[in-house]
């Protein structure tokens, strides 16, 4: 097992590592222009070059950026967005609410599409099925955007109960919640409504397999059989479709934290490319991949301990 | 071989004249000819697809859209660019409807002046409808007031914008079916990329097997571990807006999959006695990977690249909304949503239509999609 999370862990550096080499040369070769002011003086300008090593050729830039990376997590200062900051110092701020909009939306909808799925199957072709079923295809086609702007005309415009944009004055946990609930369940939806359904696939054919029916047999209740017997074989197949369901909910939150005015990496990553601050998205850009690359590290692990058998290069 | 006609025998016997010859069985044999005509797999598939109601309602909003994307920007009398500043912000307005009080192009100005109202220059003939409410506020008389936005305009009474205009006087609806038409324009080319390079690909790896196939699929899988957001945005800043690169960044990655489902393909049917019989003939590798194993992928191909259809509507509408979209003026249904969430609490009507449109098309190819693996694949029936 430790062997197998070394692995993991190994691949997932490499690919760090490429993600920042390809975002460093792809970001870096696009023209960019550091100074506002073009009547700042000149010989200042070439001071300001060489304290950023701007003045040398782009290769050795790179060396200079992985060794600051790699030695001292020095990513470089910001030049448009907040001028002079130290880019790791704007991540600081902005990686919690992130985080916490991402894993909160994770975290309901994966009970909730328990739930849903588990109903649907044991109703199969019954009307509540049928009803289940067609909202889950609506939540799965739907745009988490879409959800968000209805979400946002409805409940903090047509029916006042929650603040339009992220409350950043919030004093309490509760408050801050409050505000971010809108944008969480907007996002919550789509991921929702694909493990109810891969759920329901999984589970109807659960239900149908003979050791099912042993089970009914020696007694037990259809419900009884389900929660034992069938839930558990089950829910290991899902576990293969929350990765996927990890990127989109990061994909979505780019775009939710925009509208919600949420104080996140994703609408800093978008104010930093339209402004053309490049050492701002390099470092953004690996801190996306850092997180979710993390966040997959951490499920394929788990994975691994639910279903031996699944262990990627776990040897013979 | 040839055979040695004259070997050993006489004469006479092989110079018999044909006469001399007589067939044994000279009746016809009795047996029913088939009355139906042979069914193909792609019959079936189809036979099963028309039994499937929602299938078939999918499949016509689907073409009914493609129909509407094609028409309506030609005959709505308007072009995707026109700007007219004195049509900035018009609600919907559709001739018939407006006569019972829905999309009648009104509007509610909410805090006025009610002295203002008698003012002709702001307030022409006949643009206010109706006072909403009244009330006072610091010893004003204010009013909340409904007016017909494009009497206030100044805009003739024959002018019909069905889905109002945007924040520069353009008419949305040429502009929504102009955006729907190139949103279904990339997504279909970007899928048809990525099925292509998917197919050779995964026929690759799967055919030949090996240390080709070890290497290949290494390759994909250290891309498919790069996140897909950050592979796209990378590509999008690097290729710029433009129609062209958000098909080539959504193909960055999204050939994957199909490589994968191909090379599976090919791993399953490679070993079967048909395609050694096959190769014992002599049939050259590229004819026996597309004429006798691809074709087994196809059902599965069709689905995939169905499914794949409103996943690249999705990110395209995901690339405007972080401005890295199509050139403006070129609208596309991403772009107009993302214009309208701008102005969300004061012109909805602007989010709404893009948003019902994109729902609905989401719906349906999703919905066809599935109608579509279950027939061309009736062992997975029933799972959703």
């Amino acid at each position: 097992m430790v062997k197998y999370i070394l692995k993991r862990i190994g691949a997932m550096l490499l690919t760090l590592f490429l993600i920042m080499t390809l975002s460093f040369w792809i970001i870096r070769l696009m023209p960019m222009s550091i100074f506002e002011n073009p009547a700042t003086p000149p010989d200042i300008q070439k001071l300001l070059m060489a304290e950023m090593h701007l003045d040398k050729p782009l290769f050795v830039q790179y060396l200079y950026f992985i060794k600051g990376v790699v030695t001292e997590a020095e990513f470089g200062t910001s030049v448009q967005i907040r001028p002079g900051m130290d880019v790791f110092e704007i991540l600081a701020s902005r990686i919690p609410p992130t985080v916490l909009l991402n894993i909160m939306s994770l975290l309901i909808s994966i009970p909730l599409g328990i739930v849903f799925g588990t109903i649907a199957a044991l109703k199969r072709n019954k009307a509540t099925d049928n009803i289940i079923s067609f909202l889950i295809v609506i939540c799965i086609s739907v745009p988490s955007f879409v959800f968000a702007s209805v979400l946002q005309y409805v409940f903090t415009f047509k029916i006042p109960i929650f603040p339009t944009l992220y409350d950043t004055q919030a004093a309490t946990f509760a408050g801050t919640m409050h505000s971010l609930l809108l944008p969480i369940i907007a996002l919550a939806l789509g991921p929702m409504a694909t493990i109810a359904r891969y759920l329901r696939g999984e589970l109807i054919e659960t239900l149908s397999s003979e050791y099912l029916l042993l089970a009914r047999t020696k007694g037990l209740t259809r419900t009884q059989a389900t929660v034992r017997h069938a839930f558990r074989n089950s829910l290991v197949p899902i576990a293969n479709t929350i990765i996927p369901l990890i990127t989109g909910i990061m994909g979505g939150s780019l775009v939710i934290e925009k509208m919600f005015a949420v104080p996140g990496m994703g609408g800093l990553l978008i104010d930093s490319i339209m402004a053309g601050d490049h050492f701002l998205t390099v470092s953004l850009l690996i801190f996306y991949s850092t997180i979710s690359l993390i966040t997959i590290l951490i499920v394929d692990i788990s994975y691994g301990i639910i279903d031996p058998r699944i262990r990627v290069g776990g040897g013979k | 071989m040839m055979i040695d006609k004259n070997k050993g025998l006489p004469e006479e016997i092989l110079n018999l004249p044909e006469s001399s010859f007589e067939m044994v069985q000279t009746d016809e044999i009795k047996d029913e000819k088939f009355k139906t005509k042979p069914i193909g797999f792609f019959k079936d598939a189809l036979l099963r697809l028309q039994h499937s109601k929602i299938s078939i309602i999918s499949f016509w909003i689907i073409l009914s859209i493609i129909i509407l994307a094609l028409i309506v920007p030609n005959i709505t009398g308007f072009t995707y660019t026109e700007q007219d500043l004195a049509k900035r912000n018009l609600p919907p307005k559709i001739p018939g409807l407006e006569n019972i009080g829905i999309a009648d192009g009104s509007r509610v100005l909410t805090n006025r002046k009610k002295d203002s109202l008698s003012d002709t220059n702001r307030y022409p003939e006949g643009s206010i409808i109706e006072i909403v409410r009244e009330y006072e506020s610091k010893g004003v008389a204010m009013v909340d007031v409904k007016v017909d936005a494009y009497a206030l305009a100044g805009i003739e009474d024959d002018v019909y914008h069905w889905f109002g205009t945007d924040y520069l006087g353009r008419d949305l609806m040429t502009r929504l079916f102009k955006g729907v038409r190139i949103s279904l324009i990339i997504a279909f080319f970007s899928v048809i990329t990525n099925v292509i390079i998917g197919v050779i690909y995964g026929s690759i790896c799967g055919y030949y097997g090996g240390k080709v196939d070890m290497f290949l699929t290494h390759f994909a899988e250290v891309l498919d571990g790069m996140p897909y957001i950050v592979i796209t945005i990378l590509f999008m800043i690097l290729l710029g807006s433009g129609m062209l690169s958000i098909i080539l960044a959504l193909c960055i990655t999204g050939w994957i999959g199909t490589a994968r489902l191909i090379r599976a393909q090919f791993y399953r049917f490679k070993g079967r006695e048909y395609v050694l019989a096959a190769r014992t003939l002599g049939v050259p590798d590229v004819k026996l990977i597309f004429r006798h194993i691809l074709p087994n992928c196809i059902g599965p191909l069709i689905t995939r690249a169905m499914i794949a259809i409103p996943g690249a509507i999705f990110s395209e509408s995901f690339l405007a909304y972080i401005g890295l979209g199509i050139k403006p003026p070129e609208p596309s249904i991403g772009i107009l949503l993302s214009d309208g969430q701008s102005v969300l609490l004061q012109y909805p009507y602007q989010t709404l239509f893009p948003a019902i449109l994109i729902s609905v098309l989401m719906i349906a190819f999703n919905l066809f999609s599935n109608g579509l693996r279950d027939a061309l694949d009736p062992t997975r029936r029933g799972e959703e």
